[in-house]
């Protein structure tokens, strides 16, 4: 493992500043779950380390004018224990409960885990799917970047030198919209999935769907919108029939792959096989939300 | 459910026997204090690290270790050129560091000492080594036929020359006494132990050239031996070795030979005259600790109408990597469950090993059981299907009895076989649950194993030395080995329970090839029955010269005496009454008086296998019952273990809690080979060497197991008990690809049991 320089900056400008002077080696870290590990297995080598972790104002949650702020060093714990947040968005807290283990949620960041750009990030396909902003700071001040343009591939972002993530901006969605965020995966805990499906529905009174949202993860290279599918369901009444078509069209908008991990075929099947429970489950908890009032 | 066993006398009621005692270890091991191998520091130590091949298969055209040498920090740099040739393995076939050629990705190329790991790691990638690329061979049966890649030049073939072959009766008079027959092919994977405590050791020379290795071996004293011929290679003939045990953060068989690293270890420390510690990476322990090995098995099988089995024919072929480690001798132990697990009276099986560029194989906990009896168990409901038959009958039908002789001429004494399979019928409310289809089902698997010792070498003993102090305490020096088992725990109760005295007076001493007697090691599931016995002999000689110092003294007569909660007592008179303290002092500060110190080395009564591979190897034989309930998502695939009962004939509980947890422990790893585990190489390279890739068993992940011990005390164990080390996770997988088969109708022979597999039997089943 190479040795590094640890800087802990206590402001976005002189963490910008350190990332500035020392270029392409230094490099940001958060709760470090990623990044440690990829420095211990040599995938990575920086020679500076600059922490964010001093920086006042990362780690805070806002909810006003029907927005929802995340910080970008708010932790997967803090995620899973708001409230606020299993309720408005089901499909976060699901992303959420599964990842890693608590000790690991305990420290990792949702920052780190969009800017790591894994395709199995957990809360990928559901940022896709609530259609989040990233708002990020770099030495020409700051600039919101639509989270399906912030992907680039596999571990590739966009964001630029010395740009920092600073907060996900999450718009409010419409009354009366359930989600669900279904991690497919060999193990309860402590595993990446191997697919991940984002679903969002607004039904209107008769329980015709308003408007669909389904994000995909590891059924491509980047996380990606089934539009083809969305497109389907949107205007027709929300039966299992609708969604399992759905599920169709999603698998011939996917482009999954093989590896050890499992097959292409096993990927594509459990598109199709997920995304009408994932509908289900949302529109449960469309129901719950009204029972509520 | 257990069958009890009456005291006879008031001062048989047992004191420690029996009691749920937690381990004594379990304190020191949850706070940290546990000294494992990576805790242990010498003074002027040295770190080690090994180069690993770059190829399945190459020549090696040139090493350059100058760049390596000439790094600050670093004290030797050796490879197969610059030291004397040292072979490991039971028939030698694996140069600890390569010369010419390398066979497999982890293969030893060179090794570096150190000041420190990082200076040892940044000289190994100093290192230039030039290889020329050869053709490889990944798959067993390619690697039979004409003209395939040789992996050793000078054995002529890839095909071991130990070929396996056992026949009892006939089986092609069986075959026709068959009504039914079911002939399958199953495929097992490659799984590793994952033991929580990477392999290493330290090595140390001392002035005169006398070694002494540190090491977490479950072989201490087979170790020394392997040690000593490495110093005759280093021309130190005559020198002496002493290994010092230090403690087991896991085994499950990874431990059970000595390896390329243990050698290259002892050459750095040699050639730098100083000690040097060389532990695995996580990374390493993944692709350079051998685990178990692949099989693939053509199995048949054949019942009357009235559901008799008739005959058993199986021919395996199992991929024995590039090297020879125990690995391939694994069928002695598959011939167990092929020739006695059930009556079955005609037997044909033959195994070859085959050498391939993928790596090799050693030991691992049931030792070829697993994969023998996956085959064996899964195809027994098959049959009993086609026969018409209730899978859980059609086992009663045939079912092992006690005091039978097996066609493998094991001579089986104690057999709880029906109260296990009667446990868990009941516990799995088979008669309700079964037959439903509908995505649910249950699946039970049988199994046998050694219970009391194997003997493997001429010698299966284990020797024990008490001393009895001045304080009443014990000093229990064993040969045996503790990985976690809870073997200090089982022989301090049973030392404690024969000398009247408490498990906290008896203090387990396991660690120095020079302290204690000899052992064969902690192998076959034999600590608690042979170091058992050992430890129950050498108490009752220690009992007897207490009693006889005591009937002297006190003018009683000897019959008449018994010990009991750290007292004497006499069974006719009350007034006779004394600390057993008291006593040992009386007996030691006296003219001509002295401390108890005895010694036993206890051997069970077996014989080794003959030509035919026969005979009764082992003194007891433990029965065992898997069953579980499972529920499977009939469009992910997914199974869901809803319940998992565990029933084993133990003989005696000696210690019902330490029993739980090898059921509930076995049940776990069991369950991971049978669901999720699994190497995957690609030409010979693993590509899923880290804990995400290679998926175990998580707490969220394991189901309830029930625990049923069955007890019918084994006349030879000590106090009735047999071994129960490896069987708790021999019948797992059959047991599940029964209990899928009952869910969904489709019949998964290959492990593990994925998701995938299931989709694609399913679809399989619809599109025919
Ligand atoms: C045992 C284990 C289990 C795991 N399980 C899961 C799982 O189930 N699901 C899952 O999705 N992931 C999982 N992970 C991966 C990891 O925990 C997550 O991706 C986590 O969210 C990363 O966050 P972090 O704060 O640790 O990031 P770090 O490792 O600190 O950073 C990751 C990368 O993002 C960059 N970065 C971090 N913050 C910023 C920022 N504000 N602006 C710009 N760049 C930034 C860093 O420079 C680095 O390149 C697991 C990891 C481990 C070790």
């Amino acid at each position: 493992m190479r040795r590094f320089t640890y800087y802990e900056p206590e402001s976005l400008k002189e963490a910008i500043a350190l990332l500035e002077k020392n270029g392409e080696t230094a490099r940001l870290l958060a709760g470090g779950t990623d990044l440690i590990v990829e420095i211990k297995q040599e995938k990575k080598s920086p020679d500076h380390l600059v922490s964010l972790r001093r920086i006042p104002g990362l780690q805070e949650m806002d909810f006003s004018d029907g927005e929802l702020c995340i910080g970008a060093m708010v932790t997967h714990r803090m995620i899973e224990k708001a409230e606020l947040i299993r309720d408005k968005y089901s499909l976060l807290a699901d992303a959420v409960d599964n990842l890693g283990s608590v000790q690991v949620r305990n420290v990792a960041t949702i920052g780190g885990n969009i800017c790591n750009a894994a395709p199995s990030a957990d809360t990928a396909a559901p940022l896709v799917a609530l259609g989040a902003r990233l708002v990020v700071e770099g030495p020409a001040g700051e600039r919101q970047i639509p989270i399906d343009e912030f992907f680039k591939g596999p571990g590739k972002t966009d964001l630029g030198a010395g740009e920092i993530l600073r907060c996900i901006r999450i718009p409010a969605l419409p009354q009366g919209a359930g989600s669900c965020y279904i991690k497919h995966a060999r193990r309860k805990a402590m595993d990446l999935p191997l697919l991940g499906i984002a679903v969002i529905i607004v039904p209107d009174a008769n329980m015709v769907c308003r408007e669909a949202r389904i994000a995909l993860s590891l059924a491509g290279p980047k996380p990606f919108r089934a539009e083809q599918a969305e497109a389907f369901v949107t205007g027709k009444p929300l039966s299992e029939e609708v969604w399992k078509q759905a599920g169709e069209i999603a698998v011939g908008e996917s482009n999954p792959r093989s590896s050890f991990r499992t097959t292409a075929a096993y990927r594509r099947k459990m598109i199709g096989t997920l995304i009408p429970r994932a509908a289900a489950v949302s529109l449960q908890r469309v129901n719950r939300a009204w029972m509520k009032g | 459910m257990a069958k009890t066993l009456e005291p006879k006398t008031k001062e048989m009621e047992f004191t420690s026997i029996g009691q749920r005692v937690p381990k004594l270890d379990a304190w020191d091991k949850v706070q940290g204090k546990t000294m494992y191998i990576h805790d242990v520091k010498l003074p002027r130590m040295l770190h080690g690290k090994i180069l690993w091949s770059k190829y399945a298969h190459a020549r090696i055209v040139s090493i350059d270790t100058s760049k390596a040498e000439q790094l600050p920090g670093v004290r030797a740099v050796i490879t197969g050129y610059n030291t004397p040739e040292i072979r490991c393995g039971f028939i030698k076939d694996n140069p600890v560091l390569k010369k010419d050629k390398v066979r497999q990705y982890r293969d030893e190329v060179a090794a570096v000492a150190a000041d420190t790991p990082e200076i040892a790691e940044e000289a190994i990638k100093l290192i230039d080594v030039v290889y020329e690329e050869l053709p490889g061979v990944f798959d067993p049966e390619e690697a039979m036929q004409e003209g395939a890649p040789l992996i050793h030049e000078d054995k002529g073939s890839n095909v071991l020359k130990l070929p396996w072959k056992m026949i009892c009766g006939d089986v092609e008079e069986g075959r026709k006494q068959a009504d039914y027959i079911v002939e399958e092919t199953y495929k097992l994977p490659f799984v590793t132990h994952c033991c929580l405590g990477t392999s290493g050791c330290i090595a140390q020379f001392d002035a005169k050239g006398n070694l002494t290795v540190y090491s977490p071996t479950q072989i201490r004293y087979l170790a020394q031996k392997d040690f000593q011929e490495a110093l005759n290679a280093l021309g130190l003939k005559g020198k002496k070795v002493k290994v010092i045990q230090t403690a087991i953060g896991g085994g499950f068989g990874s431990k059970l030979d000595t390896y390329p690293f243990e050698f290259i270890t002892i050459l750095l420390a040699y050639y730098t005259g100083r000690p040097v510690k060389l532990v695995y990476s996580r990374e390493e322990e993944f692709f350079a600790s051998p685990g178990r090995q692949p099989v693939r098995a053509k199995i048949s099988q054949g019942c009357t109408k009235e559901g008799k089995l008739t005959f058993r024919d199986v021919e395996m072929i199992l991929d024995n990597g590039a090297y020879t480690s125990w690995g391939a001798t694994t069928p002695s132990v598959m011939m167990m469950p092929i020739s006695s697990l059930y009556q079955v009276p005609n037997i044909r099986y033959v195994a070859k090993c085959v050498h391939t560029n993928n790596i090799y194989s050693t030991a691992m906990r049931g030792y070829g059981n697993p994969q023998a009896t996956f085959a064996i168990e899964s195809q027994l409901d098959t049959l009993a299907e086609k026969a018409g038959i209730d899978p859980w009958e059609f086992r009663m039908i045939n079912r092992n009895k006690p005091g039978e002789i097996t066609p493998q001429k094991f001579e089986v004494g104690s057999c709880g076989m029906k109260e296990c399979l009667e446990a868990v019928k009941e516990k799995l409310q088979w008669d309700e649950k079964r037959g439903k289809g509908n995505g649910r089902g249950v699946g039970i698997a049988s199994l046998i194993h050694v219970g009391g010792g194997a003997r493997i070498y001429k010698s299966d003993g284990c020797g024990t030395i008490l001393k009895l102090d001045d304080f009443g305490k014990v000093s229990l020096l064993t040969s045996a080995s503790d990985m976690g088992q809870g073997s200090e725990t089982v022989l301090a109760q049973i030392v404690a329970e024969e000398l009247g005295l408490h498990v906290e007076d008896v203090d387990v001493i396991m660690k120095d090839t020079n302290l204690e007697i000899w052992d064969a090691g902690a192998h076959a599931s034999r600590s608690t029955f042979v170091a058992g016995n050992s430890a129950l002999y050498a108490a009752r000689k220690a009992k007897e010269e207490i009693l006889e110092f005591a009937a002297t003294m006190l003018k009683e007569p000897k019959e008449n005496l018994y010990l009991r909660d750290r007292m004497l007592y006499s069974r006719n008179n009350p007034e006779v009454s004394m600390t057993i303290d008291k006593l040992l002092r009386a007996a030691h500060f006296r003219t001509n008086g002295r401390q108890i110190v005895v010694s036993e080395f206890y051997d069970p009564p077996t014989q080794m296998l003959d030509r035919e591979m026969k005979g009764n190897f082992s003194a007891a034989y433990t029965y065992g019952v898997h069953g579980v309930e499972v529920e499977v998502d009939k469009e992910t695939g997914q199974i869901k273990i809803l319940k998992m009962v565990i029933a084993m004939d133990v003989g005696r509980a000696i210690n019902p809690m330490a029993v739980e947890g090898q059921l509930e422990g076995g049940g776990a790893m069991g369950l991971g080979y049978s669901l999720m585990e699994e190497l995957h190489l690609e030409k010979g390279k693993v590509l899923n060497g880290n804990f995400l890739d290679y998926k175990i068993m998580t707490f969220p992940d394991m189901p309830p197991i029930e625990s049923v011990i069955v007890e019918t005390y084994d006349e030879k164990g000590p106090f009735g008990a047999k071994g129960i080390g490896e069987p708790p996770l021999v019948g797992s997988a059959p047991a599940i690809a029964n209990a899928v088969w009952d869910a969904l109708g489709v019949r998964i022979r290959e492990l593990p049991i994925t998701p995938e597999k299931i989709v694609a039997a399913l679809e399989g089943k619809k599109g025919s």
